[in-house]
């Protein structure tokens, strides 16, 4: 039983086939996978081998070097919060403070239901947009510390 | 304060990025007539621009073209590194995002003068809605025959594809890129070989910053005397700065280089907010060293007078410290970010990066005493040119920087703070 479905099947074959070696397939091939799963699990890795012929430990090594990539099940939104120079100068970490403690209060009522995670994150090449975050792929700028609930309120209730 | 822009020309008009907007622009002419010049004759007009690479290193373009061997029926590649990773540095976003089909006729120019038929733009995954125009222009280049086989009946051949990176400072480095280009990790490979004989795949490999590419059509089109213009003599042309921090207009300003750092940040950006002082620069992207107020006063922005100055110009990231930060907590994240970003294969910069983290973080969990301050800076001194890649020294010089600029503001933070020395 493929743990893929057909659509992400038609996406991997292409991408296997466009480059000039199939190896050049893992990154974006991991890309799609974790569009669709959400984080990239062990079978997922075994189906690439299986499948794809892309070997295993090629496929983990590029997992575990590269921020973006998960091979632990993920919450609906990851907040990806930029924690560097300008965006630090700029209110970062009192905007981070805030989004943790409403994270705390989600998972005291919720558990791992919680919609959201929190990275702080290395860098996300915005600053003039400063303080940036990025909610799963979406850029949002000037998140501050008194705009922050408004701006994750629109992905999932903050109560 | 107004400049005449090159790169930046479509900037703030209707469909800015379109193909359509680009050809009004006179966009895609340079091909046109490069592709009825000699490629020696192209590089050696790149070489009389004194273009120098805008990616962080200024290593002069048309050189590094020469470098690539004649053909010999075997692929070559051109790689356009738009995966920016040094923080403060958000030129080539904005680039992506009004100037994309300037960065594929850069590319096609660039490709044909070094017998590359195929390419690749690798942006970092963090810029998604730039990937997105990018990949947009790519379509358009090709649906309007500048891009694919025998281009508007030449005979040049040039394939063009988007990469994206997974999240990876190091990838910004080009053996790094190219290595993640393979589906490997972002690890730099040792130089010599260069990539211009042995790059992706082990194939002669050219990679060109973003904004690089984006002056060739220009050169082409007027000529190295036109190009210089503006700028100095060792530093021609107009450059594209980030400026972010405290200030009123941060973003992305084209200016001639040799521009006045302190007219930059008080005309351009509108000066500081809130009444706020200058504290220090990092001039060049996070791995610069910093500049002190009184050197602000009469910086300009080029590579000589950064490196006269002891610091670089690196990618043109401009961030500014104003005086109510703490250094001490900006020293931390410069040191955690680079012990981050270390991809480990070189041991001086695998444990001197975690080293110094430790030393910062320390100072202030108040394990660190007074010595801590010198030590960052001897840990810091032997971590510079003794690896594979410039990471190590990157991460070194902001530490020395920070500590020999405010190392009696960090001891005095210790001593406030009370840690055992």
């Amino acid at each position: 039983m493929s743990v893929f479905s057909d659509g992400l099947h038609t996406k991997i074959k292409v991408l296997v086939e466009r480059y000039e070696t199939p190896r050049s397939a893992i990154l974006p091939a991991l890309h799609a996978i974790q569009d669709e799963k959400g984080w990239i699990s062990p079978e997922a890795v075994e189906e690439l081998h299986t499948v794809y012929n892309l070997e295993r430990v090629h496929v983990k090594e590029v997992i575990s070097f590269y921020d973006i990539y998960h091979d632990t099940p993920q919450r609906k939104f990851i907040i990806r919060y930029c924690g560097n120079l300008t965006c630090s100068m700029l209110g970062a970490k009192e905007a981070i403070h805030k989004i943790e403690e409403r994270i705390n209060e989600l998972e005291k009522k919720s558990g791992d239901d919680c919609p959201f995670s929190l990275e702080v994150f290395p860098c996300l090449g915005k600053c003039d947009g400063a303080p940036v975050m990025m909610v799963n792929k979406d850029r949002v700028e000037h998140a501050t510390v008194d705009k922050v609930e408004e701006l994750l309120s629109k992905y999932a209730p903050l109560n | 304060m107004t400049h005449e822009k090159i790169i930046l020309a479509t900037e703030g008009k209707e469909n800015q990025r379109s193909i359509d907007t680009y050809l009004a622009n006179g966009g895609y002419t340079a091909i046109k007539k490069a592709a009825k010049m000699d490629r020696k004759a192209i590089i050696d007009l790149v070489k009389a621009s004194g273009l120098r690479g805008r990616g962080g290193a200024g290593f002069p373009t048309g050189l590094k073209w020469s470098f690539v061997p004649p053909d010999d029926g075997k692929p070559k590649y051109l790689i356009c590194n738009n995966d920016e990773s040094e923080p403060g540095t958000f030129k080539d976003r904005h680039i992506s995002s009004v100037n994309p089909h300037m960065i594929i006729e850069g590319m096609l120019i660039g490709g044909y003068t070094v017998g590359a038929e195929k390419g690749y733009i690798y942006s970092r995954w963090e810029f998604q809605l730039e990937i997105g125009y990018l990949e947009q222009a790519i379509k358009e280049a090709y649906e309007a025959g500048f891009l694919g086989q025998n281009i508007f009946g030449s005979g040049i051949n040039f394939e063009l594809d988007h990469y994206s990176g997974a999240g990876a400072y190091i990838c910004g480095e080009e053996t790094g890129l190219i290595s993640s280009l393979e589906g490997k990790k972002g690890q730099p490979k040792l130089k010599p070989p260069f990539p211009a004989l042995e790059g992706y795949l082990r194939r002669p490999t050219v990679v060109n910053n973003t904004e690089t590419f984006c002056n060739i059509p220009h050169i082409i089109t007027h000529g190295a005397e036109v190009f210089r213009r503006y700028g100095t003599e060792k530093s021609p042309g107009t450059k594209l700065f980030s400026i972010s921090g405290a200030l009123n207009r941060p973003g992305v300003y084209e200016v001639p280089l040799g521009y006045s750092l302190k007219k930059l940040i008080e005309e351009d950006c509108g000066g500081l907010k809130d009444g706020k002082k200058i504290k220090a620069v990092v001039p060049g992207g996070m791995s610069a060293p910093l500049l002190m107020p009184a050197q602000v006063e009469t910086a300009t922005l080029d590579y000589e007078c950064m490196q006269e100055m002891g610091s670089m110009l690196g990618s043109g990231a401009i961030m500014i410290i104003d005086d109510q930060q703490d250094v001490v907590d900006l020293l931390r994240i410069t040191t955690d970010f680079f012990a981050h970003e270390s991809c480990g294969q070189c041991t001086p910069c695998r444990e001197g990066t975690g080293w110094l983290k430790n030393l910062v973080n320390g100072i202030l969990e108040g394990t660190e005493g007074p010595a801590a301050v010198d030590r960052i800076y001897q840990v810091a001194d032997h971590m510079e040119g003794r690896t594979i890649c410039a990471l190590s020294d990157a991460a070194a010089w902001p530490a020395k920087s920070y500590v020999k600029n405010f190392g009696e503001e960090i001891k005095a933070y210790i001593e406030k703070k009370g840690n055992r020395a």
